[in-house]
């Protein structure tokens, strides 16, 4: 059965197609990913998405539990994100249960 | 949904959401089903994308069928989301620091005009490059077969720069950091170190790519180029160089991009090898352009099997392939040589016998006689580094 995991793309306003011109600003494309909702979520925005995009964590693909804690404590660890431990505990909760492989 | 309506979804995720967990240690072909995204990126085709920030961009299979990798289609990999975008070509600079004899100061007009300018060809390849092959899965982005390319480089010598600034005696490592940064101000940097004796000269500070100056995405406006490593190392926007005694404990260097220290380099996903080393020099691998695994072609019809091959400068003797899930093997004709660090374009004509699904499998050999060996042979690590299994694709005649 193929869950039903529908990440689509929007396109940020902006010329995306446009020449790059060196020594002009350049853009680089926001992606907005279809991120599934539930318990949790504002964790991961508050904590996750400030550093970097969502595709960053789900093209890992479907990981175990210990897998997505550990993640999240290699970025206190070695990236020296400033999350709490109760937070620790709803972020795998999060990713084990959307994005877990029921390990 | 259907399947097929699936897979058309333009984003890679959607491949990684419905691969299912295999039995341990089991190694597969790479993932390989996934589309480009409706979506380009500054001076990029569109491309297979996994994240917008930082930049993760991979490029499909059929480009593999040339020996020059287009800047266009040439595959993105950041570590650290915060990137320039703005860079003045007059004022970039170029820092030389720590034990040299005189800090120097290097602008883009200094490079190209103050040294001798020198080119090579060589294979930039992501040591994750094909990690979607691991089971059970590696940890890192599930990349398929095309976290890699190859151009030709042009830039100066990084010893030229090195010995302008003249190193000083007890000179032992060089730390390589460019201008991206993490979005949290305590986060490391990207910092990647090197001893003096892994740089010879073909090591280069690159400004240019396939003869045009290097896409913002690949580290414009210069970047180090490390032919035969694997690309971690190639530090992009590289804007400092500095010179140590010691090596610095640096994240990206102790715990990122290393394997198992031992024959294999392989370990069981239970017990984690306790002692690793960096991935540096790349294994002989090779990689099928045409046909692909959507190819259908009529029968009667003759296919002119394409792809590239390459180690870490030895240089390739062979590659065979076997349109008989391995039965047999013939040699394919090889492109001239374009440099040892360069793709050898394979290329092998033959004539399909049977309707239905064909399979082509592609084996590189090096001069040391290394050859790569069957998928399902190669053994699991931790972070899915150093894929080299035959490459197989399967076509339909109808």
């Amino acid at each position: 059965m193929i869950k039903k995991v529908i990440l689509i793309a929007l396109l940020s306003a902006g010329a995306l197609f446009a020449q790059v011109k060196k020594g002009e600003n350049i853009e680089v494309p926001y992606i907005s990913y279809d991120i599934k909702m539930g318990e949790g979520f504002a964790q991961v925005q508050a904590n996750c998405l400030t550093c970097h995009s969502f595709g960053y964590m789900i093209n890992q693909g479907p990981q175990s539990r210990e897998h997505w804690y550990k993640k999240t404590m290699k970025m206190i660890t070695h990236f020296k994100a400033p999350i709490s431990k109760e937070d620790v505990e709803i972020i795998t909760n999060y990713f084990a249960e959307h994005y877990g492989n029921g390990k | 949904m259907q399947r097929r309506d699936f897979f058309k979804m333009s984003l890679a995720v959607s491949a990684v959401a419905l691969s299912s967990s295999a039995s341990a240690g089991v190694t597969t072909q790479p993932i390989d089903n996934r589309k480009v995204s409706r979506i380009a990126f500054p001076e990029k085709k569109p491309l297979i994308t996994y994240s917008d920030r930082p930049p993760l961009l991979e490029t499909p299979r059929e480009v593999f069928s040339k020996a020059i990798t287009p800047n266009d289609e040439f595959f993105v990999r950041w570590h650290l989301p915060e990137i320039p975008t703005y860079i003045d070509t007059e004022t970039y600079t170029l820092h030389i620091n720590g034990l040299v004899d005189k800090e120097i100061h290097l602008t883009l007009k200094d490079l190209k005009e103050n040294f001798e300018q020198v080119e090579v060809t060589a294979v930039l390849q992501c040591g994750g490059n094909s990690r979607s092959a691991f089971k059970p899965q590696a940890g890192g982005i599930q990349w398929g077969s095309g976290a890699m390319g190859c151009a030709k480089w042009k830039g100066v010598r990084l010893r030229d720069i090195l010995n302008r600034a003249g190193l000083q005696k007890e000179a032992h490592w060089i730390g390589f950091n460019g201008k991206d940064n993490a979005a949290y101000y305590e986060s490391p940097s990207f910092i990647r170190e090197l001893e003096i004796s892994e740089l010879d000269d073909h090591v280069i500070v690159a400004y240019e790519m396939n003869g045009e100056d290097l896409p913002y995405l690949n580290g414009f406006p210069l970047r180090l180029v490390i032919p035969g490593y694997y690309s971690d190392s190639w530090v992009k926007m590289l804007s400092n160089v500095t010179v140590t005694k010691e090596y610095k404990n640096l994240f990206f260097m102790d715990v990122a991009y290393r394997v198992p220290d031992n024959d294999c380099e392989c370990e069981d996903p239970n017990d984690k090898a306790k002692v690793t080393k960096p991935i540096t020099h790349m294994n002989v691998k090779s990689v099928i352009g045409y046909p692909t695994n959507e190819t259908v072609v009529h029968h009667n019809s003759h296919v002119v099997v394409r792809g590239v091959a390459w180690d870490d400068g030895h240089g390739i003797k062979d590659v065979f392939i076997s349109t008989d899930e391995g039965k047999t093997w013939e040699a394919s004709v090889l492109d001239v040589d374009a440099g040892r660090y360069a793709y050898k374009a394979f290329r092998f004509s033959f004539k399909p016998t049977k309707y239905g699904k064909t399979t082509v499998m592609a084996k590189a050999v090096n001069r040391l006689g290394q050859e790569q060996p069957l998928a399902k042979d190669i053994q699991w690590n931790h972070g899915g580094y150093k894929y080299n299994g035959i490459d197989t694709v399967t076509f339909e005649v109808v």
